[in-house]
């Protein structure tokens, strides 16, 4: 049986929810290999076999992916499953991102700060670890993260919407952006907003809602800013990923001092109401001192939630949501377990960017970031609101 | 023959004194290449062109091609739009001989910045049934890549003599004619695989030499009792050649030019092997040509397994009948050119063609570069055609060309019918 075929008879879980370290097997021609490896700042796709559990989605393509964590010694990649089989999928996916975890020692701080997303109702991709191996002769390649992407299949799962517009928002470097109001200019939107559905759309069919929202972030009054962005936005959840960014610390997302980054929009199908996704959270578990209100000021829409009172006290109270969900226990319980299922992989890795004992540091780091973070993000809050605090102790 | 005192009566003076400072300017550099006796005679002529002559050292023509079109391709999903005007052809050169054993051509392509040069090579006429050529020219393989684009019977050429076929290179070829011309052969070693081939190919360090023979046999060529069977010929071609590694497979193109095969990673060998047919009795020509390719793919899977050769195959066979009577050869000549009494030369051609890849092996099929099995592709194209000779210097061409495409076997979605109109304003001096 071909290995798409057998693959969709199971679920992605099985590769994402990350209830064991998968290995994962890249079949790829030596060449290609180096040629990846040279050329790593090129997007070139390079044919493959994607061997999981034994079953192999042959023709599959294969891409470095990534910004800042691009490099040619243990590179990220984007396997694309129908890149040359049209609508071959693997578990229901069309393609996976293998994630190098380049830029963090711990390896396992984006994967646990998705999970909080998720556990407090905010769509986030599924991350598992797993083990590389490449080649006709198995060769390891490191431990890598495997996520799931933002595409359509994802908003289909997770927001229940299809043929929706979905952008991937790239930051440009000296001209930070935090809901400001740049003008009419669609062009403005265009190199920020990265069309990963209808590419083909008309630039005013997709950006002109993009800047209605972004107008009415700015017109909102903030006493009123539920009712006035009811049609552009799910102002709720947006509070809730803000609580969850600030709760694990995570300093370039929404609110940073170089504008927002590491996220996607999603704007449902018929509608100009969009939604804010998370991804690339590896600043997280690093500061656990963090005020959780750091920055706020910095952009348009969080300021407007700030400093109204009505949408603070909803804030804090998402962030104490967190924090109930973290002071279980189970945040530390999870960050532990990770560490026990990658540690061996990780000491192992032969292109990891940081020697074993820097992972160990970290690790222990993040563990106590784990433990302590919800009382620290209590105090703050008490320190703020003390009424919030107690009436949910009552 | 047309003297030079009749061609500068029919300029004015001030483009006689340019001429003569331009001929004095080359003679000069014709002189200064080799010693001339004090008795050397030096004329120009103007038979058909414009020839140099100095004495029995040495003759030069000029020579000067250009080719117009315009053309109505179909809009494609995913191609970019053709322009409606091309300047398909544009070259001058000169051509002769010198030292009585040695013939020579220098030709630039005035479009091709990048690649200016085509054919430039000396012959040398060793015996009698031995001419050695060297430089940079066409590798002997294939009737319908050899005939000069001038002379070619459609505005383009077949797409197995476009694609299939290895185009120039620099190299040496040993050439001739046997047994009262019954027999002729080419055969030579170029440099690398010629220059019809894929970009990263012909640029790539690795590429090493390749071998080339052609034989062609007209078996009533001397016969003086079948006249219609003398023009009869037959041959057999075939290429061998080392394949840089890398995505450097042929490069199949559809008619207006796109690409049509998906360009494979390759190793080791290429081998071609081509027949043709050309029979030209009186005012009627026929002519058809088989190719086949096959490149090797040595340790290009998927774990660096060696992979089932890449194949390519195309063949046409097409007609033509001048209705104005005149005898079908390479280049024709109107009987009765236009303002000269006569109409010129009309011509009307069809042929129908197909170029083909696939790999060996059967079953199902990929589509990666890296795939076992590619995926079998077909263009299959008829054109229809109208030449018209206005006279020795102008012609112009009309084709009419249908293509059906299929992958798998089955016509590509969007893809089962193309029509294209192309017309042809065609100088040659």
């Amino acid at each position: 049986m071909h290995g798409a075929a057998q693959s969709e008879a199971r679920s992605a879980d099985a590769l994402l929810d990350g209830s064991a370290l998968n290995d994962v097997w890249i079949h790829v021609n030596a060449r290609d290999w180096r040629d990846l490896h040279a050329h790593y700042l090129e997007d070139t796709y390079y044919p493959v076999d994607f061997e999981w559990q034994g079953v192999n989605v042959r023709n599959s393509g294969i891409r470095v992916r990534g910004d800042t964590t691009r490099n040619g010694q243990k590179p990220s990649f984007r396997v694309d499953f129908n890149r040359y089989v049209g609508g071959q999928e693997f578990l229901g996916l069309d393609a996976v991102v293998l994630n190098n975890v380049w830029l963090d020692p711990s390896m396992i701080r984006d994967r646990l700060s998705m999970l909080v997303f998720r556990a407090a109702g905010v769509p986030a991709p599924r991350q598992a670890h797993v083990r590389l191996f490449v080649g006709a002769s198995r060769e390891y390649a490191g431990v890598y993260a495997v996520s799931e992407e933002i595409d359509e299949k994802f908003a289909a799962a997770m927001l229940h919407d299809r043929d929706g517009y979905l952008f991937e928002f790239h930051r440009q470097n000296g001209n930070p952006w935090g809901f400001e109001d740049p003008g009419p200019d669609l062009g403005w939107y265009v190199p920020r907003f990265d069309p990963r559905t209808h590419q083909t759309a008309s630039v005013a069919t997709l950006y002109m809602p993009v800047r209605d929202l972004v107008e009415a972030v700015n017109r909102a009054r903030p006493s009123e800013l539920e009712r006035d962005l009811a049609e552009y936005l799910d102002l709720k959840t947006f509070i809730t990923m803000l609580a969850v960014q600030n709760f694990v610390a995570q300093t370039d997302g929404l609110v940073s001092g170089v504008g927002m980054n590491n996220f996607y929009l999603y704007r449902y199908a018929g509608t100009r109401r969009s939604m804010v996704i998370p991804w690339d959270q590896d600043n997280s578990f690093s500061q656990i001192m963090m005020p959780p209100w750091q920055q706020l000021e910095a952009n348009v829409l969080t300021l407007k939630i700030w400093s109204e009172p009505k949408y603070r006290a909803m804030y804090l109270s998402a962030l104490l949501d967190v924090a109930d969900l973290a002071a279980s226990g189970w945040l530390e319980r999870e960050a532990r377990r990770e560490y026990d299922q990658i540690r061996d992989a990780a000491y192992a890795d032969p292109f990891a960017p940081y020697p074993q004992e820097r992972f160990e540091q970290d690790q222990a780091l993040v563990k106590q970031f784990a433990r302590e973070r919800a009382a620290i993000v209590r105090q703050y809050v008490t320190s703020l609101a003390p009424e919030l605090l107690a009436a949910r102790r009552r | 023959m047309m003297s030079f005192t009749f061609l500068a009566r029919l300029l004015d003076a001030r483009h006689v004194c340019v001429t003569r400072i331009a001929a004095a300017g080359g003679a000069a550099v014709l002189l200064g290449v080799a010693p001339v006796p004090a008795s050397a005679q030096i004329t120009f002529t103007f038979d058909k062109r414009p020839s140099l002559e100095i004495h029995d050292l040495l003759t030069a023509d000029l020579r000067v091609k250009s080719q117009s079109d315009f053309r109505d391709f179909p809009e494609e999903p995913g191609r970019d739009d053709k322009a409606l005007f091309d300047l398909h052809r544009a070259r001058v050169g000169v051509e002769g001989r010198f030292l009585k054993r040695f013939d020579y051509e220098v030709e630039r392509e005035l479009r091709d910045t990048p690649r200016p040069w085509r054919d430039v090579y000396v012959n040398a006429r060793v015996l009698q049934d031995l001419d050695v050529r060297g430089g940079n020219f066409k590798i002997p393989f294939s009737l319908d890549q050899l005939t000069s684009g001038m002379d070619l019977d459609f505005n383009y050429r077949s797409l197995a003599g476009s694609f299939l076929s290895p185009g120039r290179d620099v190299g040496v070829m040993a050439h001739g004619r046997l047994l009262h011309d019954i027999v002729r052969y080419q055969t030579g070693v170029f440099r690398s695989g010629g220059d019809n081939v894929s970009a990263s190919e012909r640029t790539d360090p690795q590429t090493r030499r390749t071998y080339a023979v052609r034989l062609v046999v007209r078996p009533w060529g001397g016969s003086k009792s079948r006249k219609l069977l003398r023009s009869m010929a037959a041959g057999m071609a075939y290429t061998n050649g080392d394949l840089p590694e890398g995505r450097n497979s042929l490069r199949g193109k559809t008619v207006p030019g796109d690409p049509f095969f998906d360009p494979l990673y390759v190793n080791g060998r290429r081998q071609r092997i081509g027949a043709e047919f050309q029979w030209r009795p009186s005012s009627v020509g026929l002519q058809a040509e088989f190719i086949r390719t096959r490149d090797q793919r040595l340790r290009q899977g998927m774990e660096d397994e060696n992979l089932p050769d890449a194949l390519a195959r195309g063949w046409y066979l097409s007609g033509t009948w001048l209705i104005t009577g005149e005898r079908k050869k390479d280049s024709i000549e109107p009987a009765r050119p236009l303002f000269r009494g006569g109409i010129g030369a009309v011509e009307i051609a069809g042929r129908v063609e197909q170029l083909h890849s696939s790999s060996d092996g059967a079953s199902a099929s990929f589509t990666t570069p890296r795939s076992p099995l590619i995926a079998p592709r077909t263009d299959d194209v008829w054109t229809a055609g109208v030449n018209w000779y206005l006279n020795d210097y102008l012609k112009v061409q009309a084709n009419l060309i249908r293509e059906q495409r299929t992958l798998n076997g089955q016509p590509i979605a969007g893809l089962e019918h193309f029509w294209s109109r192309t017309l042809r304003l065609q100088f040659g001096l």
